[in-house]
């Protein structure tokens, strides 16, 4: 235990984006990827993560005082920052994720083998869901690496148990035989979906009520691009925060911060591939072996969740969902974060929601709308142990000690993980 | 002139990084200098079917709609064994030296 303590020590010393590229180092060796396979994809990695903390740094520096402005002025206690994927900052830079991509990966090859399971876990970029759960419960338990492996692992092991309820469907439904998705907030998505779509088809009226995805694309498109969706936030948030100012000031603000939110909107994304580009050698190898292990059986192979985005109900729904979700988060009391970089992960909800409501937007609209609430009020009452996470990794410290807080939906909103979380703090 | 081989998927983080890579690494052994691959969301295609240069598109999604240039469905890169991507990368290959 003591070896543990001071290895986990060391690793935090050296900060995420060095843990990242040491531990993808290693995994790569282990996996026989190449050394020089292995070297470039760590460093890759370890770029990547750096240059995600210094987006969600520009976007802190650009919203906080907003948020802040909107609670002095109107009461509005909307004050949590949406970081959204900079939770994949936690996800590869805590000190147990190694730990955690081992253990993970022994479970599943296990579970296979007995036949509890069809999904053979090897997209290893979609570990982060898990990890950076992982993360929060290691922040939640006063730096417990143990018990975050522990959380994160039962996440991953569910969210294949998942996969298998859900494959068949997501196979017919994109023409894509022998997939699964495990990804964490999609696949439940699919889960959530369908007994209310069963509900909505029996509702008359709604039952056979559609709207057209081309239609909806060609009018309100521009919405659906992150850089125009980003910078119409920012300004709105801005109109709230700096309206009033003083002459050409409260514009000049206003426009800024639209041209912030649309940088953070881009760039965010981006960074994360970054991330996700040097885990790819040892993804392609793990599906290698393990495909080379089960080639007699019916298994599922885990792809991320993006493979499900094809259909033109996904788009036209998104586009949809962002203000209205927005406007719901606005409204409900108790919420206390706007989403704006969450509004991410919509896409995926949808291409999720789609196979079981046929490809019909409206109801897919209303089944999303539904599985956000819980979204809005698990990452408000759980912001506090994911802000420490940043903390704990040497991020925003100095802000965060002044009482600045990061939240998500995709992962600090998730309901499977809430409840996960819940369980693993009582050790804390 | 350059050859253009795009890959598409839904986000451009991770599932098209797989695919890009492997074809990538092909281009390399077979010499062709000149074939750039670029990985794409594929809500953009729209920004890269009118260039003369493209020959190809990668999708890691299935498609609702019909390309001028020849569309290859590249989820073996995710999921195949060596061999599977081995006939997919061929085809890459032939269409690429055809064009």
């Amino acid at each position: 235990m003591e070896i543990l303590s001071t290895a986990v020590g060391w690793l935090l010393g050296l900060g995420s984006s060095l843990i990242v590229m040491i531990v993808l180092i290693i995994l790569g060796l282990l996996f026989r990827v190449g050394w020089q396979k292995a070297v470039r994809g760590g460093i890759t990695a370890g770029v990547g993560l750096a240059g995600l903390f210094l987006v969600v740094n520009v976007i802190i520096g650009a919203l906080q005082p907003a948020v802040a402005e909107m609670a002095t002025r109107f009461g509005l206690t909307k004050t949590i920052v949406d970081v959204n994927w900079a939770d994949a900052g936690i996800a590869w830079g805590w000190p147990g994720v190694a730990g955690l991509i081992v253990l993970l990966l022994v479970v599943n090859i296990l579970m296979v083998v007995l036949k509890l399971t069809k999904t053979l876990w090897t997209d290893v970029w979609s570990y982060w869901h898990g990890s950076a759960l992982a993360g929060f419960v290691w922040a939640a338990t006063d730096g417990n690496v143990l018990l975050g492996i522990l959380a994160g692992v039962l996440y991953l092991v569910i969210g294949g148990l998942m996969s298998d309820m859900t494959a068949k469907k997501y196979q017919e439904f994109n023409d894509m035989p022998g997939i699964g998705v495990p990804c964490g907030t999609t696949v439940q998505a699919s889960l959530f979906a369908i007994p209310v779509v069963w509900l909505l088809d029996r509702i008359p009226g709604l039952k056979d009520w559609d709207a057209s995805p081309e239609g909806i694309k060609k009018r309100f498109g521009l919405i659906g691009e992150p850089a125009v969706l980003g910078f119409v936030l920012g300004v709105i948030i801005g109109i709230f925060a700096y309206g009033t100012g003083e002459g050409d000031l409260g514009l000049t603000k206003i426009l800024g911060l639209g041209m912030n939110v649309a940088v953070m909107m881009v760039i965010l994304p981006r960074m994360v591939s970054i991330i996700a580009e040097g885990i790819v050698p040892i993804t392609m190898s793990i599906v290698q072996y393990m495909r080379e292990r089960f080639k007699d059986r019916e298994i599922y192979v885990a792809v991320d969740c993006a493979v499900l985005l094809g259909h033109p109900a996904v788009m036209a729904s998104t586009i949809i969902l962002f203000p209205l979700l927005v406007f719901l988060a606005a409204i409900l009391p108790g919420v206390q974060m706007l989403p704006i970089a969450s509004l991410a992960v919509i896409p995926f909800w949808a291409g999720a929601v789609v196979p079981y409501t046929r490809g019909n937007v409206i109801k897919t609209v209303i089944v999303i709308m539904l599985y956000s609430i819980p979204f809005m009020y698990f990452s408000t009452m759980l912001v506090d142990s994911q802000t420490e996470a940043y903390r704990m990794m040497g991020q925003f410290t100095e802000l965060i000690d002044q009482g600045l807080k990061l939240g998500s939906w995709d992962m600090g909103g998730d309901i499977l993980g809430f409840f996960i979380r819940i369980f693993f703090n009582l050790f804390g | 002139m350059g050859k253009l081989i795009v890959v598409a998927c839904g986000a451009g983080i991770n599932t098209s990084t797989i695919a890009e890579d492997s074809i990538q690494e092909r281009m390399v052994q077979e010499g062709f200098a000149d074939v750039e691959v670029k990985r794409i969301l594929m809500a953009d295609i729209d920004g890269y079917v009118g260039r003369t240069d493209l020959v190809l598109i990668v999708s890691m999604m299935k498609i609702f709609r019909t390309f001028d240039v020849p569309v290859i469905q590249g989820m073996p890169f995710l999921i195949g064994s060596q061999d599977e991507k081995n006939v997919l990368l061929d085809k890459i290959v032939d269409i690429v030296k055809n064009v």
